[in-house]
């Protein structure tokens, strides 16, 4: 999929990212680009989501603000924004789809916590899933 | 049976536009004060419901995109965070009225205070949201709130002139004695609650829990054409015992007992019973709506899985959601706030989730490549235009009025 010219606003970025099975892996709140050196337009090379990537993208006192309390609350374990690299994009539809599960990918270490410390916790969580 | 059993999505969304705990009372006070002489504002609204819980509807079965997925590609984070922010003040005002408003149906059943029940719904409302499939939800809380077809019942029991009745619905006159500033407000409350947003975020999200598909596009149109031209003929119904029985006694009206008042007069005890089965369904269900509404836009506005269709540890951040407007919802109508002032209040959020919610949802259902052949037609775009402009007048007129009439009174 790579070497296509996309409109970036219109294409990729605010879409949804879904793994291979379906499930939400987050939103493409910001995406890195690549500059060459030899003075060829920039291309996208990964996608990144978050808070630490949407903060950026709000702007402002409040934009620092998400970024400094997720920053904290993920207590050093990750830093910097979930970033998935452009090679692992299978399919651009209406939502982006990616070749990696959402666990692979490891962009999900706030699910994970709601999971772990509440809501998993609470009986009938992991009930059959229909 | 199955086919009325596939229209309760639609049946359970206008419950929440036209039926809840606000409405319940609202379309009684305006009954009592001005008769029939606002039946046009339900039509109004019923008919710019339909209209954008239809592209809605059509977007998410098309595209696979529900409203707030569609809000946050259209607008972008700022605008759309401004959005969700009001959206979400509007859905927990909502839903702490609704919890207040079963809790006070029971009270009219038992005469315990309504505040002892307020644990034992705000638990209820919470083990629906985590345990019951979204279709049992739906059938549940849709059918049961037919019971409130009791106030059409009624009005044929009281044997009214339907000539009259008639009449002050297409020739509305500002009864002595009332101002128009109040009627102007009170045309705007019934039109803003008609179209509130979380109406398409439920239904919407609802038609991607049922996965809806290209196929089901006359399945969400039934829906929508079933559904809320119902909630809209309650909601008339309710006015026009209002009108037939309060009216000429000069009875103002204030609090729930006074909406049942007219069917007790024209059924008796029966009456009674089915009208507060119907009040405990439909605000029950507009709580649902509400809350799984702030679950919905917050999932879709930061891309989380979301769903009734999933177990809860694979969308805790969106069940995280749902468990902290309940118990944020419980703790605030336990202040003692009346639950009725508060939905009149939501108004104010309105004013900006209103417009931020409806063009994108406009701009998405005319967007060729992903809607193909299924994009609006120019019928419903100059429709839309019309509402979308006559929704942010009115949002933008409702605050001085409301300041001006002190919420109507």
């Amino acid at each position: 999929m790579s070497g296509r010219t996309r409109d970036l606003g219109l294409h990729l970025l605010d879409r949804q990212i879904v793994d291979p099975d379906g499930h939400a892996v987050g939103r493409v709140d910001d995406v890195e680009l690549m500059v060459p050196e030899d003075g060829s337009p920039p291309y996208v090379i990964a996608m990144l989501t978050g808070p630490q990537a949407l903060g950026p993208r709000l702007g402002g006192l409040l934009g620092r603000w998400v970024v400094f309390w997720s920053h904290a609350l993920s207590r050093g374990s990750e830093a910097g924004p979930g970033r998935i690299g452009m090679e692992l994009v299978t399919d651009f539809g209406t939502d982006i789809s990616v070749s990696r599960t959402r666990l692979e990918l490891g962009v999900h270490a706030n699910e994970d916590r709601a999971r772990d410390y509440l809501v998993g916790r609470l009986p009938g969580a992991r009930g059959a899933e229909r | 049976m199955k086919r009325l059993l596939g229209l309760t999505l639609g049946i359970l969304t206008a419950i929440g536009g036209f039926v809840d705990v606000g409405d319940l009372v609202a379309s009684a006070v305006v009954g009592a004060r001005f008769g029939m002489a606002l039946a046009w504002a339900t039509v109004l609204g019923v008919i710019g419901i339909m209209l954008y819980a239809d592209m809605a509807g059509r977007v998410a079965a098309v595209s696979g995109l529900a409203t707030f997925d569609v809000v946050r590609q259209v607008l972008g984070p700022r605008v759309a965070l401004l959005n969700l922010l009001a959206s979400m003040a509007v859905n927990l005002l909502t839903l702490t009225a609704e919890i207040g408003g079963v809790a006070l149906a029971l009270e009219l059943a038992s005469s315990v205070s309504y505040l002892l029940f307020i644990p034992v719904v705000g638990f209820l409302v919470w083990l629906v949201l985590w345990r019951l499939p979204f279709e049992q939800m739906e059938r549940l809380f849709g059918l049961a709130g037919l019971a409130l077809v009791v106030f059409v019942v009624a009005v044929v029991r009281l044997h009214p002139s339907y000539a009259a009745l008639w009449h002050g619905s297409v020739h509305p006159k500002v009864p002595n004695g009332e101002g128009h500033p109040t009627y102007f407000y009170y045309a705007i409350a019934i039109l803003g609650s008609a179209m509130t947003p979380y109406e398409v975020f439920f239904f919407s999200s609802g038609g991607r829990e049922e996965r809806w598909s290209e196929r089901d596009l006359a399945e969400e149109r039934a829906n929508v054409f079933v559904g809320f031209p119902l909630g809209a003929i309650l909601s008339l119904a309710i006015t026009a015992t209002a009108a037939l029985v309060l009216l000429p006694q000069q009875i103002q009206v204030e609090h729930l007992d006074q909406t049942a008042l007219p069917v007790v007069v024209a059924l008796g005890k029966v009456g009674l019973v089915v009208v507060i089965l119907g009040f405990v369904a439909a605000t029950g269900g507009a709580a649902l709506e509400t809350a799984l509404s702030s679950g919905y836009a917050v999932a879709q506005y930061f891309g989380w899985s979301w769903g009734k269709f999933l177990p809860p540890a694979r969308a805790a951040r969106f069940h995280a959601v749902l468990l902290v407007s309940v118990v944020a919802a419980m703790t605030l109508v336990l202040t003692t706030l009346d639950p009725v002032k508060i939905t009149e209040y939501s108004l104010v959020f309105s004013v900006v989730a209103l417009p931020l919610t409806y063009a994108p949802i406009l701009v998405a259902a005319n967007d060729r490549r992903s809607m193909g052949e299924h994009a609006n037609g120019p019928f419903s775009n100059l429709l839309g235009a019309a509402f979308l402009i006559l929704i942010t007048v009115a949002a933008v007129v409702a605050i001085p009025l409301m300041v001006a009439t002190k919420a109507g009174q």
